[in-house]
């Protein structure tokens, strides 16, 4: 990771993380295991009551000399992904993964995951500051812990990102509690992150974030309820506030400003010799409103068939700056045999743009401009809609008696995006592919 | 009061009435790996998603922010 020792946010954040294991493992000490044991009536529940941990719970001891030692109930998952991602805008993304966990049958359970993002991008808004192609690492982590020994859990994490010119850390807390012999459990989490945003030359070093940044704080409230439908169907509803604060414009954003006559003959989609033939000598750096609070409402669906399980999932989505949004997402899983999962996906994704967006911004003549207030070069703030569809194909390589235990799974999706209007695209497409090796053990 | 606070009330209390009382020993269908609600793709095709489409939420409390757009 590209956390600094000296800076004070990393520091913080090395102390969040390490407030959140040293709690884990009070918690996992303090855990009694015959309490697990009082809960056999939820098989449903994608915790920690998996079957699985409950079959390590009541294996036979091998023998007499295994009695004196402290069984290992313990069930351990890893896996890591490859990823890659490249679209018409010239902008390709290369992620490797790995993830964690270890679960305990008392009810404990610790997640941890890290990833790199390798991005190399010449896209439009590059090239048309005349700015060589860019390429950047991110590094991510995150670190959770969940303890849920009856019918009433609670998880804490926290995660760091890190970029050369951006940095955040966050946390966040859940409760959660089941009624009804599990068929219904209500759910509560609160996260608070805080980014940094800083400023890197084109391939040189970076401005401190002590002389220059800005800073943007997150709240996050999300709560909902997951349900059983009936003896074959899941479903679930969240809902999501996030109140955000602080300066989110890129300050690396430059937005042409035009004359008002000129700006009434650009098209979408024009070529950079256009705009720079229309666009006036001043050329501002982004900006955006201070505030934003964004609200999501989700629903979930799953209906397991005779030979396969539907997933559906469709979220709203509205928020203060105007944006409303509407996305869904649907996978229709295929069990071939006890060896392969194959499944086609489906997504559409459509909004409307943000109140301040123009395709082309106009301001006065100098020295005083009179630029508008706010002002944005970031295309997915305006109307769009994307199209998405995709396969996954999963190979469980376990022995007879748990093939899952072990699986490979490969994963492809096609993406479209239309900009009804933008200044520079009209349309970009994007392929996003991904191999994921995953075991239990 | 906020009409989209009324509209997931009114979703929540439709949800709860459409739903029978289902037995632990009537699960057995609940209980197929693929009925989880853990995500199919890995972190990079959320990381997609979050920076393709301007509106996030409805999703995981646990990513940090970053500057990829």
């Amino acid at each position: 990771m590209q956390l600094r020792p000296g800076e004070p946010q990393a520091s913080l954040a090395r102390r969040s993380l390490s407030f959140a294991v040293a709690t884990f493992l009070v918690a996992t000490a303090n855990a009694r295991p015959a309490m697990g044991a009082s809960d056999p009536d939820a098989p449903d529940r994608p915790s920690t009551d998996s079957a699985d941990t409950e079959g390590k719970r009541d294996r036979p001891h091998a023998g007499r000399k295994d009695d004196q030692k402290p069984e290992d109930t313990a069930t351990k998952r890893a896996s890591i992904e490859l990823a890659g991602y490249n679209d018409s805008d010239h902008v390709t993304v290369v992620t490797p993964s790995v993830a964690l966990g270890i679960e305990n049958v008392s009810g404990a359970s610790l997640h941890a995951n890290y990833l790199v993002d390798v991005v190399s991008a010449a896209s439009i808004d590059i090239v048309s500051t005349a700015s060589p192609r860019w390429e950047e690492v991110r590094h991510a982590g995150g670190l959770s812990a969940e303890y849920k020994p009856h019918d009433f859990g609670v998880g804490i994490g926290g995660s760091v990102s890190s970029e050369p010119d951006y940095l955040s850390y966050g946390a966040y807390a859940t409760v959660t509690k089941d009624f009804d012999e599990k068929n219904w459990t209500l759910f509560f989490g609160y996260g608070f992150s805080h980014d940094t945003a800083g400023r890197c030359g084109a391939g040189g070093p970076c401005t401190p974030f002590s002389v220059f940044s800005r800073d943007l704080q997150r709240g996050s409230f999300n709560g909902g309820v997951d349900f059983v439908v009936d003896r074959a169907s899941l479903a679930s509803v969240t809902g999501d506030l996030i109140i955000e604060s602080g300066d989110q414009s890129k300050p690396y954003r430059y937005i042409p400003m035009f004359s008002a006559a000129d700006a009434a003959k650009i098209p979408a989609g024009a070529s950079i010799e256009i705009v720079n033939a229309h666009r006036l000598p001043e050329r501002p750096l982004e900006q955006l409103p201070l505030s934003r609070r964004r609200f999501a409402l989700t629903g979930r669906y799953a209906r397991r068939l005779d030979d396969s399980t539907l997933r559906l999932e469709e979220r709203v989505y509205d928020d203060s700056w105007g944006l409303i949004a509407s996305s869904t997402d649907a996978r229709w899983i295929f069990d071939l045999g006890k060896r392969f999962d194959v499944w086609p996906h489906a997504r559409l994704h459509v909004q409307s743009s943000v109140s301040f967006w123009q395709l082309a911004y106009v301001s006065g003549a100098g020295p005083g401009w009179n630029l508008p207030e706010y002002r944005t070069g970031d295309r997915e703030l305006g109307p769009l809609y994307t199209t998405e569809g995709g396969f996954g194909i999963k190979w469980y390589l376990g022995t007879d008696a748990e093939p899952r235990q072990w699986a490979l799974q490969l994963t492809g999706d096609a993406m479209y995006t239309s900009y009804s209007n933008d200044l520079y695209l009209t349309s970009r497409t994007a392929v996003l592919s991904a191999l994921l090796f995953e075991g239990e053990f | 009061m906020d009409p989209r606070i009324v509209a997931a009330s009114v979703l929540l209390a439709l949800t709860s009435l459409a739903c029978s009382h289902v037995a632990p020993y009537e699960r057995g269908l609940l209980a197929h790996p693929m009925m989880t609600a853990d995500d199919l793709e890995g972190p990079a095709a959320a990381h997609v998603l979050a920076v393709h489409e301007g509106a996030t939420g409805g999703g995981s409390l646990a990513e940090s922010g970053c500057g990829c757009n």
